[in-house]
């Protein structure tokens, strides 16, 4: 038994009980993934583990490394819409969003209102639909089966909604440079979406806090553990709710507004260590629920708000050349920070997209915070990081 | 036919007399009387294929975006449990459907390959969504992209959309069904089937 | 602070002459040789008027084929003919290699972004990893699509990409393999490059080399 590893144990307090002397032990080496129902794609983690203490995680990606980087120096700002939506596959408007607010930045024309009460409409009900998938693979993860049948309930409404405003199910494509594809339809969307913005908020969104939030079991699973301080979630550029679970205030959609969103009242939840410690898992958890209830407050403000004019803007020529230039743009994803550093030589197609996706950046500190939690323990906190691989291979 | 014979066969229950009302089992009786048993093992054969389909175990191997529809699939509004395939497992040991949903990469492919040698035969592979089926829109500059699952594994049934929504999965679900079943395009009952349900003493 | 306070105090700590600003277009940014950039890194990191205690973003580019007044010069990427084969052609990358560094502070709220250049003969930078340790994984992304090495970095290993792949696939004569109807299953077939040599390890020390290799 090499001392060192002892240390480890004994420094989590899970020494003693089953302290042999004289009983040789090594590090056991597991390997999780990449088909593993818990890792939430195709992510493998190489675990060292003591006993059932993990000594050492590797995170390995690229398992779906899809190559969407060189794509985009082959196809023109508007086909490559396409590819943005497979990023965050829960969240595709926002990635949408992300992709298009770049773009135009380095065109340097200004939307018409309708087009920008449009897309944040349409990219909080993908924020909500992806906080709710969040939810329950995070409850499927604690060993919660009945959360996972309410949320993809709600999700399925979501994405009728969008369905009908995009023609798309599930991936959208809906927004391009220079506007929206397709206005509001005309058989009462606003209103249904109203609807339902008012069930979920007033309704649903209690029935998962009874079901699962303050669930005694789901506490004991996730309160104190996987704890991220607020110094590490930094230096990991750490975005999104896990930086909000951290007890950071920081959105990019208040502290670095983009499209109208300084043009809506709403706050940002953070954790404060209500069950445990701040940082935790249940934190990062809550951040996510109750960011939905802001979503809504933002939904229903832009949908009173929505002003009259067109859909596309008239500055964004047909053939479009951008550039020259360069910027990075960065806006709020579903997941955290998602910004483009697009270079323009001025031609129809970028000489250069790189894509800072927030769980390529979220997921890097497990590295640090896994060594001396327990196996199950890694499973919530790889939940309560909610990762999606399309944007961290991209 | 051979002779007549006056002893009725061993396993003969006058009992179950009436059930033995029909054709095919008519036919069965007389091919039990022969020598040539040939007849009973593709009949075997069939309430096999029928306990095959009915209770389909997908292995949970979710790749990409295609994932997503299948957990659509599996949940509230769709439920494939209908059909017997919602029991994903996660081992593919115990599992003998593969839904390969997403992108296959050059990376992943040997992973792809292993999990299907794992599982046991009868086993059958349901290449979802376009990434799958070849390359999709990553077939142009997808250096990293495998164009098609087909080049890994045989693929019973393919399933287009980027991503298919959960009825075309169903869908494609009861083709493979139907694949199994031993019978192409779109499923009829077998006639010993509706002679037999006709049958049935409760349902007069 | 804006951009062009950061730019002063910079450059009264590092000296005149290191940086060299561009302050037209979207956003301005800041040229630096890369023998400067572990210093300037930890200035920006330490110094307490700055703060820079999240790196946004690490990028590799490949400046090759971009022309400086910015018209119109397409891409040389590799595609498909009409009749569906592979175009392959033999041009060699001339340009250089580069890293752009995005820096945000949340104490202060204040961006910056850094680029520095290598030349493509010599593909090698101080590594930020120590300074903010998110910047690991972008350098070895960086190392992986675009192939610059990063001295001093904890664990350089390919990141997306299969450890046996030939070839830095950002690059941008990077040349797409001449068949897609073999499966990788040895994890060779797709990244074998036949055009394409291994790339030999730079030098030690020789940061600022005299070119491209052409």
């Amino acid at each position: 038994m090499a001392t060192d590893d002892r240390n480890l144990s004994a420094a989590t307090g899970w020494a003693e009980q089953d302290d042999v002397p004289e009983m040789p032990s090594e590090l056991l080496e597991i390997n999780m993934g990449p088909q593993h129902p818990a890792t939430h794609g195709v992510l493998r983690l190489l675990i060292e583990t003591d006993g059932e203490i993990v000594a050492k995680v590797t995170p390995h990606i690229g398992y779906l490394h899809r190559c969407a980087e060189k794509i985009a120096e082959g196809l023109n700002y508007k086909q490559w819409v396409v590819y943005t939506d497979r990023f965050d596959y829960l969240a595709p408007m926002c990635c949408n969003h992300a992709y298009v607010t770049a773009v135009e930045r380095l065109l340097g024309v200004e939307m018409p209102d309708r087009v920008e009460y449009l897309r944040v409409i349409a990219a909080e009900l993908s924020r909500i639909a992806s906080h709710l998938i969040a939810i329950a693979t995070f409850g499927l993860d604690m060993g919660a089966w009945t959360p996972l049948l309410y949320c993809f309930r709600e999700r399925e409404e979501i994405l009728n909604l969008l369905e009908r405003l995009s023609g798309g199910r599930m991936l959208y494509n809906y927004m391009i440079p220079g506007g929206v594809r397709f206005d509001v339809p005309e058989d009462g969307w606003c209103e249904d979406t109203r609807t339902f913005i008012d069930m979920l908020e007033n309704k649903k969104i209690g029935d998962y806090n009874t079901l699962l939030s303050y669930n005694k079991i789901f506490i004991e699973r996730t309160a104190d553990i996987g704890v991220i301080s607020r110094e590490d979630a930094f230096a990991y550029g750490c975005t999104g709710p896990v930086l909000r679970g951290s007890g950071v205030q920081f959105d990019c959609r208040k502290d670095d507004p983009y499209s109208v969103y300084d043009q809506f009242e709403f706050e940002i939840p953070y954790g404060t260590g209500e069950q445990g410690t701040v940082g935790d898992c249940w934190d990062r958890y809550m951040v996510r629920v109750r960011e939905v209830i802001q979503s809504c407050r933002i939904v229903r403000q832009a949908l009173e708000k929505l002003p009259p004019g067109p859909i596309m803007s008239d500055q964004v020529k047909k053939v479009m050349r951008v550039g020259p230039g360069a910027a990075y743009t960065r806006v709020e994803s579903a997941k955290g920070e998602m910004g483009h550093y697009l270079i323009a030589d001025g031609g129809q197609k970028p000489f250069r997209n790189k894509v800072r996706s927030p769980s390529f950046c979220n997921l890097q500190i497990l590295e640090k915070i896994g060594p001396g939690m327990m196996v199950s323990d890694l499973v919530a906190t790889v939940g309560s990081l909610d990762i999606v691989l399309g944007e961290i291979d991209r | 036919m051979s002779t007549e014979s006056t002893t009725p066969p061993a396993g003969y229950d006058p009992q179950r007399e009436h059930m033995l009302d029909f054709d095919v089992d008519q036919q069965l009786q007389k091919v039990i009387d022969t020598e040539d048993k040939n007849f009973i093992l593709t009949s075997l054969d069939e309430v096999f294929n029928w306990a095959r389909l009915s209770s389909l175990w997908p292995v949970t191997f979710g790749l990409a975006c295609c994932a997503i529809e299948m957990m659509a699939c599996s949940a509230t509004r769709y439920d494939i449990d209908r059909f017997g395939a919602g029991a994903f497992r996660a081992s593919p040991r115990q599992a003998d459907l593969m839904i390969v949903s997403g992108t296959v990469t050059a990376k992943m492919a040997r992973r792809l390959k292993l999990i299907y040698d794992q599982m046991p035969e009868p086993k059958w592979v349901v290449a979802m969504g376009s990434c799958a089926i070849g390359g999709g829109p990553y077939f142009k500059y997808g250096y990293h992209v495998v164009k098609g699952v087909d080049l890994l594994v045989p693929v019973d049934v393919y399933i287009p959309g980027c991503p298919p929504r959960p009825e075309v999965l169903l869908d494609g679900l009861m083709r493979l069904q139907d694949k199994i079943r031993g019978r192409k395009g779109k499923f009829r009952p077998p006639k010993w089937v509706a002679n037999y349900a006709k049958k049935i003493p409760y349902r007069k | 602070m804006e951009f062009a306070a950061i730019c002063t105090l910079l450059s009264t700590k590092l000296g005149d002459g290191v940086l060299e600003l561009h302050e037209e277009g979207v956003e301005p940014w800041v040229d630096m040789k890369p023998d400067q950039i572990a210093a300037a890194a930890h200035l920006l990191r330490e110094l307490p008027e700055l703060d820079f205690n999240q790196l946004m973003c690490l990028s590799g580019i490949d400046w090759d084929g971009l022309d400086e007044k910015g018209k119109g010069k397409s891409v040389a990427i590799l595609g498909y003919s009409a009749d569906g084969k592979p175009e392959t052609s033999d041009r060699v990358g001339e340009g250089d290699l580069g890293v752009a560094y995005h820096l945000y502070s949340h104490q202060h709220g204040h961006k910056f972004t850094l680029r520095v250049r290598v030349p493509r003969g010599a593909a090698t930078l101080p590594s930020v990893a120590e300074i903010w340790p998110t910047g690991a994984w972008h350098e070895r992304e960086a190392w992986d699509l675009v192939g610059i090495r990063f001295t001093g970095h904890p664990d350089l290993r390919r990141i997306l990409l299969d450890d046996s792949w030939v070839g830095h696939p950002l690059r941008k004569d990077y040349q797409m393999p001449g068949r897609w109807d073999l499966a990788p299953l040895e994890g060779k077939p797709y990244s074998v490059n036949p055009h394409q040599k291994p790339m030999e390890p730079p030098p030690a020390g020789d940061a600022d080399g005299s070119g491209g290799e052409g």
